[in-house]
Formats: C-alpha cells, sequence, structure tokens
C-alpha cells in the first residue's frame, strides 16, 4: 500500500468512527470515541507528513495529538460528569439512515471537488472528498441530536473536517496559522461546555428542544 | 509605515481585560477600581482609533508586524466605529451597570467578569479588522463570539443562558464554513505565490486577485458568505441574533448590534474585492441582492409584529444589515459609498436606541411594548432620545439614516435597479409604520401607575445625548476627514473590480 492509498484508506477509517460518535447513545462513551476519531486524524497527519513529504505536519500530529485527543474529550467528559451523564434525549438517526446520508455527503463532496485541478490536491481528491463530508456529518449531528454536549461533539466532528481539509490543501502555512485556529476550537469547546452546564443547572436537562423561551 | 499605532491599539484592550479579570482573581477588584479601569480603557482606545484613522488619512496605509496587521482607508473606517462606539457604548455601561448592581441583577463580583468581557470583545474585534492575515482574521471573527458568549449569558438566568447556547452554537458551526473559504482562498493563492508567508496575506492575495481559480474562487466566496454572513445576521442565518441582541445587557445588545455585525461585513468586502477580480462583480453581487432584499423583508414583517422592544430593534438590525448588503449588490462608487456611510449611521442610531431601552428597563422593569407606556411622563429626556432613535431609524429626515437610505435609493436607481428600489421602499414603509406606533404608545400613552416618575442617572443620558448629537450631527453635515475617509474606502474596494 503505497503513501496516498494509506491515507485515502485512512480517511475512509475517520467517516465510519465519525458515524459511530453521532451513534453513540452514551455521550461519555461518544466523547471517548471522539478521541479514537481524532487519533484517526493524527494518523492521516503523520502518514502525509511522512509520504508526502509535507514536514510540518509532523508538528501538527503532536499539537492534534494533545489537543484533539486528549485534550477536548477531557473538557467534554468532565462537562459530563457535572451533570451526571445524562443519556436523555436520544434521537440518534436509524443507523442504516446514518450510512445513507454519510454515502450522499461523500457524494456530495465528490462533486465538490471533482473541478479541483490543483496540485497539492490532484490525487488526494478521496481523502479531500472525505474531509468535506466529515464536515457535513458534523453538522448533520448539530442538526439531528438534541443532547447539548453531544451537539458539542457534532461541532468538534465539523472542526475535525475543517482540519482535515487545511493539512491537504494548507499545511504549509506558517505553525501559528495552526495554532490559531486549533485555540479558537479549544476554547470553542470550552464556552460551550460551561454554558451547557449552567443550562443545566437551570433546566435540569441538556435536551435542547427544551430551549423554547425565547421566540418570535 | 509607521505601525506601532496598531500595535497598541490592539494591545491596550487586551491589558485592560487581563486587568479587569485579573483583579477579580486577586480580590483586589471593587466598584470603584473597575470603573477607572474600565474608563482609561475605552478613552485610550477612542484616542488610539482617532490617531490610527488620523495616521492613515495623512501617511497613508499602515502595517505591522511583518504586514500581518495592517490598516487601509476601509479598516480605518471601521477602527473608527469600534473606537467611537466602544467608548459611548462603555461610557453608558458604567451608570447602567450601577443600576443593575442596584436592582440586584449583578453582583460585584460580575462586573469584574462583565468588564474584563467587555474588553475582551473590543480586542478581538479591532484584531478582526486590522488583521491582514486571512487566517488570522478568521480566528479573530471566531474569537468575537467567544468573547461576548458569556456577556450575552451574564444573568445566568434561562433566558439569557439559551441565547448565549444558541448564540455560540450557531455562530461557530456558521464562521467554520467560512473557515473553508478561507482555506480555498489560501490554497489558490499558494498555487499562485508560492510563497506561504505571502500567500496568507489578503494585500498579496489583492495583487493577484485576477489570476486566481474563478471555480475555486466562486465556491470560497459562497462559503465566506454563508460563514461570515451567519456572523452579520443575514437572512436566513440569522436565529441566534434576535435571541442574542436581546437577552444581553443592553450596552452589549448595542456593541453586538452595531459594531460586530459591521466587524463580520468587513470580512465580506475584503473578500468580494478578491472575488470581484477573480471571477467578476456579477456573481458577488448577486448574492449580495438576494440576500440583502430577504433578510430586509424578513425583518420588515418581524418589526411590524414584536411586543419586545429589544427584540423589535434586533429584527432592525437585520434590517439594516441586509440594506447595507443590498447596497454593496448594488455595487459601484454610489452603492459602496452608500454602504459604507450606513454602516457608521446604524452604528450611531441603533446605540442610540439600545442604550435607551436599556434606561426604559430600569425604569419599568419590563421589554414588553404593552406595558411601556406613556414614557413622556415618566422620564422626558429618554423618551424624547427614545423618539429620535425611532425616528432615525425608520428613516426620518434630518437624521443621519435618512441620508444613507436616500444614497442607497438613488444609487440603485442610478444603476437601473428601479423595480428592487420600489420592492425596498415598500418594506422600509412596513419599518416606519411600526416605529411610529413604537412612539405612539410607548412615549405618548397613558403611563402605568406603579412606574416610579424621573429619568435615570446622568451616567446613563450623557452617552445617549453625544450618540443623538452624532446623530443628529451626521444627518445634517459629513465632516471633511470623514468624507475623505469615506472617499478613500470606497476606491479600495472598487479598484481592479
Amino acid at each position: 500500500m503505497n503513501g496516498i492509498n494509506l491515507v485515502n484508506a485512512l480517511a475512509v477509517v475517520l467517516i465510519v468512527t465519525s458515524l459511530m460518535v453521532v451513534e453513540a447513545r452514551n455521550p461519555r462513551f461518544s466523547a471517548q470515541l471522539y478521541s479514537i476519531q481524532s487519533f484517526v486524524l493524527v494518523l492521516i497527519f503523520f502518514s502525509l507528513a511522512v509520504f508526502m513529504k509535507a514536514e510540518p505536519l509532523y508538528i501538527w500530529s503532536v499539537t492534534a495529538l494533545v489537543t484533539k485527543v486528549i485534550l477536548v474529550p477531557l473538557i467534554v467528559i468532565r462537562a459530563l460528569k457535572r451533570v451526571g451523564n445524562p443519556s436523555e434525549p436520544g434521537t440518534s438517526l436509524n443507523p442504516v439512515v446514518s450510512l445513507f446520508i454519510a454515502a450522499v455527503f461523500v457524494g456530495l463532496a465528490f462533486l465538490i471537488v471533482t473541478p479541483f485541478h490543483m496540485q497539492a490536491v490532484i490525487k488526494l481528491k478521496p481523502a479531500l472528498a472525505v474531509s468535506i463530508a466529515h464536515f457535513m456529518l458534523g453538522l448533520l449531528c448539530i442538526l439531528t441530536q438534541r443532547n447539548a454536549l453531544k451537539q458539542i461533539l457534532g461541532y468538534c466532528l465539523m472542526e475535525n473536517g475543517a482540519h482535515l481539509t487545511l493539512a491537504f490543501m494548507a499545511f504549509n502555512a506558517q505553525e501559528t496559522v495552526e495554532i490559531g485556529i486549533l485555540t479558537d476550537a479549544i476554547f470553542a469547546v470550552l464556552i460551550m461546555s460551561l454554558i451547557a452546564v449552567r443550562l443545566f443547572s437551570v433546566l435540569g436537562t441538556l435536551d435542547t428542544d427544551q430551549l423554547t423561551s425565547l421566540k418570535g | 509605515m509607521n505601525g506601532n499605532i496598531l500595535i497598541w491599539l490592539l494591545t491596550v484592550p487586551l491589558a485592560v481585560s487581563l486587568l479587569a479579570f485579573g483583579a477579580r482573581v486577586a480580590a483586589a477588584w471593587s466598584r470603584r477600581i473597575l470603573e477607572g479601569l474600565h474608563l482609561a480603557g475605552i478613552t485610550l482606545l477612542l484616542v488610539l482609533s482617532l490617531v490610527t484613522v488620523k495616521s492613515v488619512l495623512t501617511t497613508g496605509n499602515l502595517s505591522a508586524i511583518g504586514a500581518w496587521f495592517y490598516a487601509d482607508h476601509l479598516a480605518a473606517v471601521f477602527v473608527l466605529v469600534i473606537g467611537v462606539m466602544g467608548f459611548l457604548n462603555g461610557l453608558y455601561s458604567i451608570g447602567y451597570m450601577r443600576s443593575e448592581l442596584a436592582r440586584g441583577e449583578v453582583t460585584t463580583g460580575t462586573l469584574s467578569t462583565y468588564y474584563g468581557f467587555f474588553h475582551l470583545f473590543l480586542f478581538t474585534m479591532v484584531f478582526t479588522v486590522l488583521s491582514n492575515n486571512i487566517v488570522l482574521m478568521w480566528a479573530g471573527i471566531e474569537a468575537t463570539t467567544l468573547g461576548s458568549a458569556f456577556l450575552v449569558g451574564i444573568y445566568g438566568h434561562r433566558f439569557s443562558l439559551e441565547a448565549a447556547w444558541k448564540y455560540v452554537l450557531i455562530c461557530s458551526v456558521g464562521v467554520a464554513f467560512a473557515l473553508y473559504g478561507t482555506i480555498l482562498v489560501y490554497s489558490n493563492s499558494f498555487q499562485l505565490l508560492h510563497h506561504a508567508g505571502r500567500a496568507i496575506l489578503w494585500t498579496e492575495i489583492i495583487k493577484g486577485a485576477g489570476m486566481l481559480d474563478p471555480l475555486v474562487m466562486k465556491l470560497a466566496f459562497v462559503f465566506i458568505l454563508i460563514g461570515f454572513g451567519t456572523k452579520a445576521g443575514l437572512f436566513p442565518m440569522h436565529a441566534w441574533l434576535p435571541d442574542a441582541h436581546s437577552e444581553a445587557p443592553s450596552p452589549v445588545s448595542s456593541l453586538l448590534s452595531g459594531v460586530l455585525l459591521n466587524c463580520a461585513l468587513f470580512a465580506i468586502i475584503r473578500y468580494y474585492m478578491v472575488a470581484g477580480q477573480s471571477l467578476g462583480t456579477g456573481f458577488p453581487r448577486v448574492l449580495f441582492l438576494v440576500f440583502g432584499v430577504l433578510s430586509v423583508a424578513w425583518a420588515a414583517f418581524l418589526i411590524f409584529i414584536q411586543h419586545d422592544l429589544k427584540r423589535l430593534l434586533a429584527y432592525s438590525s437585520i434590517e439594516n444589515i441586509g440594506l447595507i448588503t443590498v447596497s454593496l449588490g448594488i455595487g459601484g462608487p454610489p452603492g459602496v459609498l452608500a454602504a459604507l456611510l450606513h454602516i457608521i449611521n446604524h452604528s450611531v442610531a441603533k446605540s442610540l436606541l439600545f442604550c435607551t431601552s436599556g434606561n426604559v428597563l430600569i425604569k419599568y422593569g419590563t421589554r414588553d411594548l404593552h406595558t411601556i407606556k406613556g414614557m413622556f411622563r415618566i422620564a422626558p429626556f429618554s423618551a424624547f432620545l427614545l423618539g429620535s432613535g425611532a425616528l432615525a431609524i425608520a428613516g426620518c429626515p434630518p437624521f443621519n439614516i435618512f441620508i444613507s437610505e436616500l444614497l442607497t435609493v438613488s444609487a440603485g436607481l442610478q444603476r437601473g435597479y428601479l423595480w428592487l428600489m420600489v420592492a425596498c421602499l415598500l418594506l422600509l414603509v412596513i419599518v416606519f409604520t411600526a416605529f411610529l406606533r413604537l412612539i405612539g404608545e410607548a412615549i405618548f400613552g397613558s403611563p402605568p401607575g406603579n412606574v416610579a416618575r424621573g429619568d435615570v442617572n446622568w451616567q446613563t443620558i450623557l452617552p445617549v445625548f453625544l450618540l443623538f448629537v452624532l446623530m443628529l450631527g451626521l444627518g445634517i453635515y459629513i465632516p471633511a476627514p470623514l468624507y475623505q475617509l469615506l472617499k478613500g474606502a470606497v476606491s479600495i474596494v472598487n479598484a481592479g473590480i
């Protein structure tokens, strides 16, 4: 298996793991699965660094390992601990429907990347399509999940998709750029988790369908 | 080019923010210390922003830290808005938060959080409009959400937390779309320049914009408009806005509405300039017109049915942002001039209205327009200011909004958009009717018996009066330096398109 095939294969594993994050009933388990998924992302960065001689991605692998495999899941799990890891409410999609939607997203993403003729991405179009599909799966998670902390994980999935696209198309940008994006992402998760915990203390639930006081 | 002023402009609000937070950690806070720190911070920011504008006008563009930060005439317009509105809303904050403290809505401890986040929010907005590095510009806009989310939810009750949750989730998701657009533009530019350091700078991208891949640029612009359009409050991505703007403390609502929305528009304008050169202005302008008119239409009807004062003002922000987007869609020097002038005018008028709504809330204890009646007899000065603001935002002369709305319509007619302008005018009639009803009922009705007579403290009146002077002044006369600044910004936006 050459480097390009490995990266494309890992990108597919990324989709499977993100579906597992969306589908898991228990939010804590979902957060743990997100950590595993982020590890797959780290492997992709590392593979790209080795096989495509994209040296800045060695550093990206390390920063993603620290922030996405360890820090972000830790923030979410800590927030879940504070609210007693409630599994309600769980209107997860049927796994078959989720798979179907994921396939549609990948197809759509392929359509989006087809006209790209940029040298940097020409051989990695399948992986790039998967990264865009991954972003859309994150959005789907936010739209279909009612648990506030699962919605945060949906945002994290979107962010992982964008991060992967960044690695394909802009890995040569200065390191400070990646640091800026990662810092924003971590603070976003931290702030959303804090607000979710405060909402739980006021409402007694993480069900975002209950957030209906402000209308009109 | 002397860019030191830009570094000061970035450092001061960040330092004041850290000091305000630090005061809490060190348990050294007291209301007076925090207010003194806050007052020094907003005054310095005002002075620095004015000096920046003057430097741009006299010596030309400024840049700092390897051109990562940059100020031209366009950025200077937004720096001016942040500096002036930051100062006036900051001034209003002192009296308003004192009242909130007296009413038991917040504690002294909360004040440190409030002022800390207030200056952090100002810092993130300055950071955004000064960023020449497109990824940092994106990071800046995302940071404005994170910096202001706690301000929205500061009261900690069900409503404000619900608003904060929707705000941070919807905006973060929306802005993630803009990240995709940013990556596409960078990647496209790198193909051309083969230099990572230069390819990420807007000033370098714009130089070679004509040679960027139009197909990639088209996709990137759609992502940018959806992403930053969410933050700007454009329909249909506006869902967070009425909640966040109505639940935040009034001076924060004012900053969110009068300043933050402009920062998102600033980023859209920067990318419009690149897209215009790469794929022509036709595609982006059509998108502007569609999103703009839909925003005005949706907001006009919701303004008409509102009975919550602050939600009414929030929908009016969507309407005005829609109008600015329509002006950008009309394009050409008259359209862009109308858009930029309306950005300034809307900031002034909306800040006045949100701050006055704070006075109303202090007096009546509610935002419900069924209860807010006879304000003229209860608090005559606040009533006068609310009435003036309502007339101004409805587009009446001699106030400033009338001038920029007139410019928009004349630009539209000049460029052949007769039916579009007729539609906009009809929608503006609906808005006018709604604000006229607001004046009739809230100011001239019979007051409820349980409301104490007399205006709120002078600290909440003075800043609003200064806003009134600005609102009236800009309706009668545009000072020469401001006109020169706007003219320069219009030339920049239209250069090469």
